[in-house]
């Protein structure tokens, strides 16, 4: 004879509605995962505009710049405004930073092109 | 409730839940491919991919050819209305008459251009107008930021970004990117989901081997050496002797590619690979170097053309200035026209031809430019009894100012003719390298010991009494040779005698060349001499270079340093 005690029925009643609630706990799960992916959806091709905004910008300003680095840009503004002229090659100064020594020292040195 | 009641009710709920029924196979079965058809096109949206051009690089990195994101206005005729005062408004925010945008706007149809690629200052200004049926599209346009920097070496593109010339269609398979088309989710407020992939593809890039400082450098002289002389044309190429990189190169007339649509096709040519002239003095290279090849002649073989003239032909050529008895270094130095001929006489008509092939005359150098032309110089039995006279003397012969600076690099490197190239290498837009220009063949075309020989004699020539003084640079010492030819009237079929073609070409440091330079300058007026017209543009050209280099001065064997510590 089996004998089923009085706490196995109370399980085996509360299991239908437990079942039946989490059932639909996962189908509200299921849409709210869905919506909010939804919605991420939105933000990120939200964000994919802007993107495409800023790189619009930034191509723009590439340019720009480019322009304005120009040889031509540059020479015409240096020459005209500052006076700044092609260096004679015996004029030139070269400047080397040197490892390891005393800090804030400068010192001219002539050095044979092509030497040691 | 009533038994009758309760039949109504159900009978009520089961018809609607028939209706439904029926409603579901209608929607589901029968109509399911239209309707499903038809949300498709409601919830999915279709959109190019956008396909945009590599970008071109000088050699530093420095960007000479981009893309700009622009919008380009287009209208839907059946829906605009086409009152005045719509029209009116349009046509004063985008600077134009109104009349001008009436012959855009076709009275029928479901699209058309209003105005491509608009500046976003005006695209601003349309939107704010808010005009029914008309509307933006992103488009690209190619732009070249540098201006008429290095426009016959990069070439340009139409309103629909297609190659039309230059580097843009020699590379444009390269450059170009296959667009397709991109599908993603839309809800009915007309919001977009992210499809997560990239709306845009990119072509590849491509370095070139100009350097945009030396190019800006010769564009400066070119610009100045045409309003000295008032020059039709111009022509400056600067190369690598030794691996046949193009440096610089410009030409004048030009454009702005930016604008190409509006220059004339004789401003957009490329004259330094597609216009031929005679060479004159500097194809004595052809003989001088032919004749130390064969050994029929040395350094210091005396030559006496002290006559002034020699007959060739029944036709007597004439030297410039009268000399006396020359070694063949000073027939080179002096330019000897007599000296020169002796040679070739000595040398003979297939030699002649044989040296003047082999220095890449009548073939083309194969530079990656669309346009080269191949030049010509007629073979041997074709020549007239005066033919070996004015072929020795640069005349009646065909070449572009590339084909004659390969010869001279090829005094330059001991004797190697190289390939002429303006792309070192080609760059996938994710950063990977796919090409990098490597050309195996060292093809040798004279010894060592000639072209150390002629580098020599060439060094001459920039001397004191030699014909291309004005072309010699303070602390280096140059090599080159200077050219005056006469240009073939059209109408009378003879040599004008106003009209000449004067040119300058070498390289420097003489004994360790970092660069050979050719200028050529058509139809000078007042001076028409190679040394006195060509020669200075040369030596301005190289002086800045040599400084942008950074090559030290011969002269002064030391470099100043100033040595700074942290």
């Amino acid at each position: 004879m089996i004998r089923i005690s009085r706490s196995g029925n109370i399980m085996s009643l509360m299991l239908k509605p437990l079942c039946i609630v989490l059932l639909l706990f996962a189908q509200f799960g299921l849409v709210w995962l869905k919506s909010n992916v939804t919605t991420l959806e939105y933000n990120i091709s939200n964000l994919e505009k802007k993107k495409a905004e800023c790189l619009k910008e930034r191509k723009i300003l590439f340019a720009e710049k480019a322009g304005l680095q120009s040889f031509e840009s540059i020479e015409s503004s240096l020459s005209g405004d500052y006076g700044f002229v092609f260096p004679d090659r015996v004029k030139v100064i070269h400047v080397k930073r040197q490892k390891g020594s005393l800090p804030y020292k400068a010192s001219l040195e002539r050095r044979q092109v092509g030497g040691p | 409730m009533n038994k009758k009641r309760w039949i109504i009710l159900n009978t009520i709920i089961i018809f609607s839940f028939f209706a439904v029924f029926l409603r579901l196979i209608d929607l589901m079965i029968l109509n399911h491919k239209l309707l499903s058809a038809k949300a498709k096109q409601q919830h999915i949206k279709a959109e190019d991919i956008q396909a945009r051009r590599g970008a071109i690089f000088d050699r530093q990195g420095r960007e000479l050819a981009l893309n700009l994101e622009l919008e380009s206005l287009y209208c839907e005729p059946e829906v605009i209305n086409r009152d005045d005062k719509n029209i009116k408004k349009l046509a004063s925010a985008m600077g134009k008459e109104p009349e001008v945008i009436f012959t855009k706007i076709p009275a029928s149809g479901k699209f058309a251009w209003v105005e491509r690629k608009l500046e976003p200052s005006v695209a601003e200004r349309i939107r704010e107008l808010n005009i029914k049926g008309i509307g933006f599209m992103n488009e690209a346009k190619r732009i070249y930021p540098k201006g008429r920097l290095a426009s016959h070496i990069l070439g340009f593109v139409g309103v629909d970004n297609q190659a039309l010339e230059g580097i843009e269609l020699q590379y444009d398979r390269y450059l170009k990117a296959r667009g397709g088309k991109i599908f993603f989710g839309r809800d009915a407020g007309g919001r977009t989901l992210s499809p997560g992939i990239d709306k845009e593809v990119k072509g590849n890039n491509i370095v070139l081997t100009i350097d945009e400082g030396l190019q800006g450098i010769v564009e400066k002289e070119i610009e100045k050496a045409m309003l000295k002389w008032k020059a039709s044309a111009a022509s400056v190429i600067m190369m690598d002797p030794f691996t046949g990189e193009i440096l610089a190169l410009a030409n004048r007339p030009s454009h702005n590619p930016n604008d190409a649509g509006n220059y004339r096709d004789f401003e957009k040519k490329n004259r330094s690979i597609t216009d031929l002239y005679e060479p004159g003095s500097t194809f004595k290279i052809v003989v001088g170097v032919a004749a130390l090849e064969e050994k029929i002649t040395g350094p210091d073989t005396l030559y006496d053309v002290s006559q002034g003239g020699i007959e060739v032909g029944g036709k007597i050529i004439r030297d410039v200035h009268k000399h006396g008895v020359l070694t063949f270094k000073e027939v080179i130095q002096k330019s000897s026209n007599v000296g020169s001929i002796m040679i070739g006489m000595k040398l003979g008509k297939e030699k002649i031809y044989k040296y003047a092939r082999l220095l890449g005359v009548g073939e083309k150098t194969r530079i990656d430019l669309p346009g080269e032309v191949s030049g010509w110089i007629h073979p041997p039995e074709r020549w007239s009894a005066t033919s070996i006279g004015a072929i020795t003397i640069g005349q009646e012969v065909a070449v572009t100012p590339l084909q004659i600076l390969r010869a001279y690099s090829a005094i330059a490197n001991g004797g190697f003719l190289v390939r002429p190239h303006v792309v070192s290498e080609i760059i996938s837009s994710e950063g990977q390298m796919l090409f990098s220009f490597a050309d195996k063949e060292k093809n040798r075309v004279i010894s060592q010991k000639t072209a150390k020989t002629f580098r020599q004699i060439l060094k001459g020539v920039v001397w004191e009494g030699g014909t291309g003084g004005s072309a010699s640079v303070k602390g280096n010492e140059v090599a080159g040779k200077t050219g005056t030819a006469q240009i073939i009237d059209p109408i009378t079929k003879r040599y004008s005698k106003q009209k000449y073609v004067s040119s300058f070409v070498g390289f420097v440091p003489a004994d360790n060349p970092r660069f050979a330079l050719i200028v050529v300058v058509y139809e000078p007026k007042g001076q028409i001499y190679g040394g006195v017209v060509a020669a200075p543009v040369f030596r301005d050209i190289a002086d800045k270079s040599l400084s942008y280099l950074d090559i030290p001065r011969e002269d002064n064997p030391y470099e100043t340093l100033l040595v700074v510590s942290r």
